[in-house]
């Protein structure tokens, strides 16, 4: 068996056994406590405002958003990246995580990874619901039609936007369900109710816990994780292509595949942390979630957070430096002009504030943390603001420089999408296995603070 | 005997028993019930399967619903019997010609499957060249317009013709004396019909002319009639206060005229000199503007006077420099000079007609004996008849193209006196403020449904020609007053009369001189009317020139020390009209309404221009956008005060506000169009506490005066105060300077030009084309370094559209100098291209659909960051802060902006699905079918011409009241040769494909090659100036590829790498180097 150093900190923390893993996870199932239903019952009212918001907007057409002849996107492209940033942890939670062999990551990948299909299922709400014309939105599909076999335009970010969205969403969704298997034959075998039975034995495909079903497991999640890690690349560079290949000064930059990467990454683990910091609490989960996974998590924030500072600063370099009247003239003005309050409310959330997690009494405080964990998601909100409103409300014509007011119609589709994303996520913690129970039996041996305890002893 | 032989069916029959009688009763042997007869003893065995049972289904659901669905009906009626000029797709063009009393242009009317869709200028035969402008080509709107009066009215209520003709005939027969009060009557057989009315009531009838903007003091300087100017033969222009290209007189003939001084390639360019209080559209087009406040004109015309005459000096505070400069000019040009006054006083009217006198203008450049028949109008008079009726003396009131309850100055005054006149008649198409309070209205038809004679100046007769049938049960005016002359004539034929007496109906028909006068839409000489046989019966030629009233000649020193007497206060207020909706007669045009104003950019709404720095010292908002509201003032009047919001606009001259009239019609709730009134975000109608409409802006007629016989739109001493509350007004364009962005515009002067004139293209130092350093020894100096550039051209991301050199490649050409933004293209570009009207609220959220759009930039005071960082001491950023001000006077640059039709177009790279993308001819083709709206391109496009169907404009409500598509009859202006586009997709120029397309069909038919000028875009097409010209660029000898091979030419925004197929040409401003 694989022995881990003792220095190394437990990553299960008290005397826990193989039952108690099963019944600490398995048992919250099925029983809805009451602060579960009054959040559910808070994220379906503002979901239902979200959907009858969309049905609005389809039925009455996209001027009900503030966009005009100069800001041909602002909220809705926004959200998008905001969204498909924050789907960005799980994948590489899971994946990346996986193959360079980092054990912590099984207390958090389950509902991290949960929380990138729900944000990429949000993210995908608005680059639809943003065209004109919705009911045609399947025409970006490479689909065999009747119009003298007309193919979408391949030059186009757009297109590659969709099949990397789509690929993205299929493969997490895969790699996730794949992890559940054995969870839900876990539960499945567990439960008494012959409803629930059916529904879990349904859902576990059949697992048996046999050797053969533990190696193919192994396996594809293997294959899987090797396939999900380019995406994790992929999928922001090819976002940040919708911007790059434009010729908007301040769209078209080449730092922007690595700095959108890093960019995902940061709020992707500020959206875990927020999300675990309640959960842990509310699930009791504190001896599998522990202040050393929040802490690893912060260092990510730190890493990545610095990365985006760098870039920043990069970008107005290379304006000064290009000589490019248009470029220089869009970063003086993301800086000073009409909107610089939405450039300074970025660069405090994203370069200043995460630097503040170089103190170790910081980034240990749960508190904290969970206080930085939503500055970071609204400095993350800003980048994509800045970056599309600023860039375009003034670029080359001067006559058509305008302004952005959002109205109603654009924050209630966010905050809808929020209700969405929340109903979602709080059906998983009810009835999914909010942990990867059989993948963290695998490390209770090694990593469990009781036994390493008395492997010391020895 | 014959033979009787019997057969049996068989034995039992031959014997007759009992069972064979009772089978030949029965028709089958045995007894069987229906239920055995058709009963299937295997259907019990039988059982429909789940797969049948659903294919069933299937199949009833689908029949039924398939059943249920109705084919649409489309109701198209076809020909019984075709009207021979009539061909089903194929336009029409008649000849007819636009006048309201205020714009005079000759036209050419698009007719297609007999519906009046455009209007276009009769360049052929038109007078000055033919050109219209926005307000004459949108007027098709108003044929169409369905708040027309459409029956005669009494009192509100219907009545039949008849019924009107009895009971007015008595009331004016009863009648002690009868007063018709008409705009300028200019045509002869109107004229005719009037003189045969009064003379039919002979002793009672006085006819008297009202012009809403009077030119009255002008006619007064010059014998009481308005001379003709000749601005083409002028070196040099002086204008104190007048607009003479977009609102005095006949901008739209001025226009031609002056742009045609206006090219630097020529022998000479003229200079213009602008002396005025508001920044107008000729003021912009100055090659030197001085402001001064409205109780300076006089002083200037004096000033100027005094400098050409060399008499004593007088001096203007701040203007003596520009005064000195204008006069040495006007001296070194006599003879070949102009001066013009916009002041309505006889007073600044005489000094000006001294001045030009001085100069020997009066033989070449301004024509007085052969005056225009324009502007007859008489304040003096209308003031009396205004008493009068106040005093209950008119017995009766014919009221005539002109709608004084509006726009006389005394509009109260008036309706009290309409009240005592016992029988009052309206002509109006619409019932506006003075037909709506007149007894009756006998409602004219509208001019594209009417037969007309125009005599514009003397010697000159053009004709109307109707396009179509009276849409209503509407009637000639001048049929209206035969009538009830006793003349039952038939309009046509007393028209054809009047210069012919001799005509028989047949020959009528077979006159072939009256026929090409018709075609062409004008006589080609007066001859018509002089050839008049003199016969004793023959009806009365009348002489439309008559002079009005013969004035007292004035005299200059008299004037000069009128206008001395002139004394301002700190707040001087002038009214002006604006380009887009001049007298107010427009005022239900949504389209116009919508154009912007050529300098302010405003949209639907009068406003009060103010200086800047005026407004920061009161406090007031310099900042106008979506939610940041204009500031209201109130300006008061000798007593009447009205509140308008103040809009900040370079130029204007301290201590003046300005303020626009034409606007606040309908003020009484009256029918006169939707289209008059506000609209709120809902789009309905905004209403005031007592339910009535508001109406789009403020009538500030009132604020006019009469003095010294004269209305006077200006007053010397007003207040202005500021108010606690705000007002949105809508522009469309918020951004003023061009940011030292000089590869968007580009301009220099005169001597610079001439200097490098013969330079090829992109070598002059004013317009050095494009290039980029690159890593290779181009210049061959064995070094690599900073001195190696490339052409941009030179660079190509992608394999190239293969336009050059093959086939057609469509292109424009839009010469800077000679644009002076008068938006004509505009409204062209509007009704051709069936763009949507989408009203304030969308203007004000920046969603206007003008798919052409004049970009009107502003000089900030130092044209570069670097020379504003270093003057001002600042940063770079500071720099930039300061460069987004415009000057206090600055000069003005118009830009005509439409979709480049790139060869490397961004947008049809970025679109996912193809559905913009490039012709083999150059043209960037937008295929809406295609669309999804992803709006990607129009983020893409540096020059942001593409416009997105945010709402469904043909049915959401929010437009009901704007849109002319969503009116049932105002939607038969729409161009059925182009699509109405659908919500969710991305429109722009097409550069008028479907006339490219229908251009290169009569080719094919003719079987030559496209000829150069035979295709025209619509703005090109409308451009008065020459400024927008359309053609192939792959044609070697057409004028568009030599304009685009200018010295002149270049590319906006040539280093984005796009490679438009537009090309501006660079401005020339004809001023030293040191006044740059």
């Amino acid at each position: 068996m694989f022995k881990e150093s003792n220095i190394r900190k437990p990553l299960i923390l008290g005397h826990k056994t193989y039952h108690d893993i099963t019944n600490d996870i398995v048992a919250p199932i099925g029983v809805a406590p009451k602060q579960w239903k009054i959040a559910f019952t808070i994220a379906l009212i503002v979901a239902l405002y979200g959907v009858g918001v969309i049905f609005y907007i389809v039925g009455v057409g996209i001027g009900s958003w503030g966009l005009n002849k100069t800001v041909g996107w602002a909220w809705d492209i926004t959200n998008f990246v905001w969204w498909v940033g924050i789907g960005h942890a799980g994948t590489l939670i899971s994946a990346v995580l996986l193959l360079f062999r980092q054990r912590w990551r099984m207390a958090i990948n389950r509902s991290a990874e949960a929380m990138t299909i729900f944000a990429v299922m949000m993210a995908a709400v608005f680059p639809i619901i943003h065209m004109g014309r919705v009911w045609q939105a399947y025409w970006t599909l490479p689909l065999p039609n009747q119009f003298g076999s007309l193919w979408p335009n391949f030059n186009s970010a757009l297109m590659w936007d969709v099949f990397a969205i789509s690929t993205y969403f299929s493969v997490s969704l895969v790699f996730w369900y794949i992890g559940l298997i054995p969870d839900f034959a876990t539960i499945r075998d567990r439960m008494v109710k012959p409803g629930m039975k059916r529904f879990y034995s349904i859902l576990s495909f059949g697992w048996s816990g046999r050797a053969k079903n533990w190696t193919r497991f192994e396996e594809i999640s293997l294959v899987l994780a090797g396939i999900a890690t380019p995406l994790v690349f992929s999928v922001h560079s090819i976002v940040s292509m919708d911007f790059a290949t434009s010729i908007v000064p301040g769209w078209h930059t080449t730092i922007f595949p690595p700095y959108f990467v890093s960019g995902a990454i940061f709020s992707g683990f500020a959206m875990v942390q927020t999300l675990l910091l309640i959960m842990r609490k509310t699930m009791k989960l504190e001896a599998y979630i522990h202040l050393k996974h929040i802490e690893y998590m912060n260092i990510v924030i730190i890493v990545t957070g610095s990365i985006v500072g760098v870039a920043y600063l990069t970008e107005l370099f290379i304006s000064w430096y290009s000589g490019v009247e248009y470029e220089s003239y869009a970063f003086i003005n993301r800086f000073s002009g009409p909107l610089a309050w939405s450039y300074w409310c970025m660069m405090t959330c994203n370069v200043i504030s995460p630097q503040l997690f170089w103190f170790k009494k910081l980034r240990t405080n749960l508190g904290f943390t969970f206080f930085m964990s939503i500055i970071v998601n609204i400095g993350m909100w800003f980048e994509r603001f800045v970056i599309i409103v600023t860039s375009i409300h003034r670029e080359y014509t001067p006559a058509t420089w305008g302004e952005f007011k959002a109205t109603s119609i654009d924050i209630g589709l966010f905050i809808g999408t929020i209700g969405i994303f929340f109903t979602l996520f709080l059906l998983f913690a009810r009835y999914f296995p909010v942990l990867a129970l059989n993948e963290l039996k695998t490390i209770l041996k090694t990593s469990g603070e009781s036994y390493k305890n008395e492997q010391h002893k020895h | 005997m014959g033979m009787k032989k019997k057969y049996w069916t068989g034995i039992d029959e031959l014997h007759g028993t009992a069972a064979a009688q009772q089978a030949l009763t029965q028709e089958f042997t045995k007894d069987q019930t229906v239920e055995d007869f058709l009963s299937d003893g295997k259907l019990k065995d039988t059982n429909t399967g789940r797969r049948d049972f659903l294919k069933f289904m299937g199949f009833s659901v689908a029949a039924a619903s398939l059943a249920a669905c109705e084919t649409p009906v489309v109701k198209s009626i076809p020909y019984v019997v075709k009207p021979e000029e009539i061909t089903p797709g194929v336009a029409n063009f008649y000849a007819s010609t636009y006048y309201d009393g205020n714009d005079y242009g000759n036209i050419l009317v698009k007719s297609r499957e007999g519906r009046p869709i455009f209007i276009k200028g009769n360049k052929d035969f038109g007078l000055g060249g033919g050109a219209v402008s926005s307000r004459i080509n949108s007027s098709v709107l108003g044929l169409y317009d369905n708040a027309r009066v459409s029956k005669p009215r009494k009192q509100g209520n219907d009545i039949n013709w008849s019924d009107l003709d009895n009971e007015v005939k008595a009331a004016l027969q009863a009648a002690q004396s009868i007063r018709i009060v008409s705009n300028t009557i200019i045509s002869p057989s109107t004229q005719r019909a009037i003189n045969e009315f009064s003379a039919k009531y002979a002793g009672k009838v006085k006819h008297i002319q009202y012009d809403a903007v009077s030119y009255n003091g002008l006619s007064k300087a010059h014998d009481g009639a308005v001379p003709s100017y000749n601005f083409d033969k002028a070196k040099t222009i002086v204008s104190i206060g007048a607009d003479f290209l977009g609102t005095w007189l006949t901008p739209n003939i001025f226009s031609t005229q002056y742009a045609s001084t206006r090219k630097p390639e020529g022998k000479w360019m003229s200079k213009h000199f602008q002396f005025e209080s508001s920044m107008s559209l000729s003021g912009s087009n100055a090659d030197v503007r001085t402001p001064i406040k409205p109780s300076q004109e006089g002083m200037v015309a004096a000033a100027l006077y005094a400098a050409v005459t060399g008499g004593s000096t007088v001096s203007v505070s701040d203007a003596d420099a520009a005064i000195n400069n204008a006069a040495a000019e006007l001296k070194a040009s006599r003879g070949e000079s102009i001066v013009v006054a916009g002041s309505n006083d006889p007073m600044v009217q005489t000094i000006v007609k001294g001045i030009n006198q001085a100069l020997g203008n009066y033989a070449n450049c301004i024509d007085a004996n052969k005056g225009t028949n324009f502007f007859k109008g008489n304040d003096e008079e209308m003031k009396k008849l205004v008493e009068e009726m106040n005093a209950g003396s008119v017995g009766a009131l014919i009221i005539y193209g002109c709608n004084p309850a509006y726009s006389w100055y005394e509009a109260d005054k008036f309706m009290l006196g309409l009240q005592k006149v016992p029988c009052s008649v309206s002509f109006s198409l619409f019932a506006d403020e003075t037909a709506n309070k007149c007894t009756y209205i006998a409602p004219d038809h509208h001019y594209l449904e009417s037969w007309n004679d125009l005599s514009p100046i003397a010697g000159r007769t053009d004709l109307v020609q109707p396009i179509i049938n009276p849409l209503h049960m509407t009637r000639y005016a001048q049929e209206s007053l035969l009538r009830w002359a006793d003349n039952n004539a038939n309009y046509y034929d007393y028209l054809r009369s009047t210069y012919n007496g001799a005509y028989t109906p047949a020959m009528m028909k077979s006159d072939t001189s009256w026929h090409m006068a018709v075609h062409n839409g004008t006589f080609a000489t007066n001859a018509v009317v002089a050839d008049a046989p003199a016969q004793a019966d023959a009806p009365q030629v009348v002489s439309a020139a008559a002079p009005v009233m013969a004035a007292a000649p004035l005299n200059v020193n008299d004037a000069v020390s009128y206008v001395s007497a002139i004394k301002g206060g700190q707040f001087e207020l002038s009214l002006y009209e604006k380009v887009t909706m001049g007298n107010g007669i427009h005022a239900n045009n949504p389209l116009l309404n919508e154009t912007p104003d050529p300098i302010t950019k405003v949209t639907w709404d009068n406003y009060a221009c103010m200086a800047i720095a005026d407004m920061t010292e009161m406090g007031l908002q310099t900042y106008i956008g979506q939610c940041d509201c204009a500031s209201k003032v109130k300006v008061t009047v000798d007593g009447k005060s009205v509140i308008v919001p103040a809009f900040p606009t370079p130029g204007q001259k301290r201590g003046t506000i300005s303020i626009a009239l034409g606007y606040g019609r309908g003020a009484g709730n009256e029918e006169i169009g939707n289209a008059a009134y506000q609209t709120g975000e809902k789009g309905t109608h905004l209403t005031d506490k007592d339910g009535n409409r508001v109406p789009v802006g403020q009538n500030v007629y009132n604020l006019a005066n009469i003095s010294g016989n004269t209305a006077i739109y200006a007053a010397y001493n007003v207040s202005v105060e500021k108010l606690d509350e705000t007002y949105s007004l809508a522009t469309t364009q918020m951004h003023n300077t061009v940011m030292g962005r000089d590869s968007i515009v580009r301009e220099t002067t005169i001597a610079a030009y001439i200097a490098e004139k013969t330079k090829a293209k992109g070598s002059a130092t004013w317009n050095m084309a494009h290039t980029l350093a690159v890593h290779e020894d181009v210049n061959k100096d064995g070094k690599i370094n900073i001195k190696d550039q490339k052409d941009i051209n030179d660079f190509d991301l992608w394999r190239e559209h293969p336009v050059e050199g093959v086939g057609h490649r469509w292109g424009l050409t839009i010469d800077l100098n000679s644009c002076i933004g008068c938006g004509s293209c505009i409204t062209a570009c509007h009704t051709e291209n069936n763009v949507p009207v989408v009203g304030k609220d969308e203007v004000l959220r920046h969603r206007d659909m003008h798919w052409l759009r004049i970009d009107r930039y502003f000089s900030s005071e130092y044209n570069t960051v670097e020379e504003t960082a270093e003057a001002n001491k600042v940063g770079t950023i500071g720099a930039y802060r300061l460069m987004e001000n415009p000057e206090e006077n600055p000069k003005t640059v118009h830009m005509p902006m439409m979709c480049q039709h790139c060869n490397h177009a961004p947008c049809e790279t970025v679109c996912p699905v193809a559905a913009t993308v490039h012709s083999n001819e150059g043209l960037n083709n937008m295929a809406y079918n295609r669309c999804i709206g992803t709006r990607y391109c129009a983020n893409n496009c540096p020059y942001k011409v593409r416009r997105f169907n945010w709402f469904n404009y043909v049915t959401n409500d929010k437009f009901a009241m704007v849109n002319p598509s969503q009116d049932e009859s105002m939607r038969m202006v729409l161009n059925p040769d182009v699509t109405v586009r659908t919500r969710g997709v991305m429109e722009k120029c097409s550069m008028c494909q479907q006339r490219i397309q229908a251009g290169k069909l009569d080719a094919k038919k003719a079987g030559t090659p496209v000829a150069d000028g035979s295709i025209l875009t619509a703005c090109a097409e409308a451009c008065p100036t020459n400024a927008i010209v359309f053609g192939d660029l792959n044609d070697a000898k057409s004028t568009n590829r030599k304009r685009a091979d200018d010295v002149r030419s270049y590319h906006s925004l040539e280093e984005t790498g796009v490679k438009p197929n537009v090309y501006y040409m660079t401005k020339v401003r004809n001023i030293e180097e040191t006044e740059a």
